[in-house]
């Protein structure tokens, strides 16, 4: 159990998740959409109704931050942040990626040994890695063949391979790394906020968990009436 | 060197360590920093809800995202630790192993422990600050209830002092005045007031 737990951890799969910042935030927000309002249901510190509105709130909150990271993170920060690292780095000699998303695929299948990086389920990936890639540093050497060799030995890979060359292009990888944890911290600490506000309540009252502002003041009125 | 060259060898700096090592603890440790900042800031701003109801939302808010920050470290710090180990037992790699059982860390902290820590902590936490302030309320401020309880005095039923105004009034001060008048009325002044705060 604890060998099968420990070669999960260390499968590429969850490598790639724990060294992209995109899927470690989107993997934390939805299990706080699903944790807090179950623990918030299960608190017995707070009546039965408080409880349903506190957790209902706290679910929409979170999946509000879920719509809004999907929305701005991935087409604003992951390739507005690549472009611009690439354009501040522009003497660093970098290889030429066209997209991050390129460049996260080079990223996925440089993780891997030689052998799994041909196997089909990562065909995907290698499809990204395009003929034209090139590491300027390396006299031109094509980024492909880094991957899977241009088949001179038995096995169909080139003997220089990534792990012998140790090419992981560290700044091109972190510059999209680093514009999504800005992203993340804008999406969720300046943007979501701001948007609950406008967004949440008319969600709840339209669901029924809020008493709209209108039913307010007639029942304040008939009390009113009441007493006199 | 100048500025703009410390500035791009320091974001050169930190995007090749972000390259090189990307740990899942980072980002949301940023979002807890920056929400614990930013959400109490919003509060406080909201203009349609009164000073108190602000005061207690953003200092809740804030409480439960040092919570957050807290539980994510105290995890990691537990768990990263024991994969060295377990990573020898199960003859896996280390570095891959610290990687996932990171990931790991901020996956039980966000789903179980801050929810759970957060449950069972604030409530507790804000009762004693909202006492806390009702006490530090009452010392500041004439209790209304005292002001509103002291019993009017009635002349029906105090015939006696109606009868004694033809009798001149006895002088508060001593037979014998040790000090200047304002000496006198000023120690007469705050004996009648024990406990009132004077001055602020």
């Amino acid at each position: 159990m604890i060998n099968l737990m420990a070669n999960a951890l260390t499968s590429n799969t969850i490598q790639t998740i724990a060294q992209n910042t995109d899927a470690c935030v989107k993997i934390e927000t939805g299990l706080k959409a699903v944790g807090r309002p179950a623990f918030t249901l299960i608190d017995k510190n707070t009546d039965k109704e408080t409880r349903k509105y506190a957790a209902s709130k706290e679910l929409l909150y979170q999946l509000l931050c879920f719509g809004i990271y999907l929305a701005i993170i991935p087409p604003i920060f992951k390739e507005g942040g690549f472009k611009l690292a690439k354009k501040i780095f522009k003497n660093e000699a970098l290889p030429n990626f066209k997209n991050a998303k390129q460049m996260l695929a080079y990223h996925h299948l440089a993780y891997m040994t030689p052998e799994e990086r041909l196997l089909e389920k990562n065909q995907k990936f290698l499809k990204l890695i395009t003929e034209d890639l090139v590491n300027p540093k390396d006299n031109g050497a094509k980024l492909r063949e880094y991957l899977i060799g241009n088949g001179k030995d038995k096995l169909g890979l080139h003997k220089r391979t990534l792990e012998k060359q140790g090419k992981m292009f560290e700044l091109a990888k972190g510059s999209i790394e680093f514009s999504s944890i800005i992203g993340s911290v804008v999406g969720l600490t300046i943007l979501a906020p701001e948007l609950s506000h406008l967004v949440l309540h008319p969600i709840m009252k339209f669901c029924g968990l809020e008493k709209s502002h209108k039913e307010k003041p007639a029942e304040q009125q008939n009390t009113l009436n009441k007493n006199a | 060197m100048g500025l703009g060259k410390a500035i791009y060898n320091g974001l050169k700096n930190v995007c090749t360590s972000l390259g090189k090592h990307n740990d899942a603890l980072y980002a949301v440790l940023a979002i807890a920093m920056f929400k614990g900042i930013m959400r109490p800031t919003f509060t406080m701003m909201d203009k349609k809800s009164d000073k108190e109801t602000k005061k207690y939302a953003a200092f809740r808010e804030g409480l439960t995202e040092v919570i957050a920050f807290g539980s994510y470290i105290a995890t990691h710090a537990a768990l990263v630790p024991l994969s060295v180990k377990w990573a020898k037992k199960a003859g896996v790699s280390p570095k891959k192993l610290k990687n996932g059982v990171s990931l790991f860390s901020v996956c039980l902290s966000a789903g179980v422990i801050i929810p759970a820590v957060c449950n069972l902590t604030l409530k507790p936490i804000m009762d004693g600050v909202k006492k806390l302030s009702e006490k530090k309320n009452k010392m500041t401020k004439i209790p209304q209830t005292e002001i509103q309880q002291t019993p009017s005095l009635n002349i029906k039923e105090n015939e006696h002092i109606a009868e004694n105004f033809s009798q001149p009034i006895k002088s508060l001060l001593p037979a014998e005045p040790k000090g200047n008048l304002l000496q006198i009325m000023q120690k007469n002044y705050t004996a009648n007031n024990n406990g009132m705060r004077v001055g602020l």
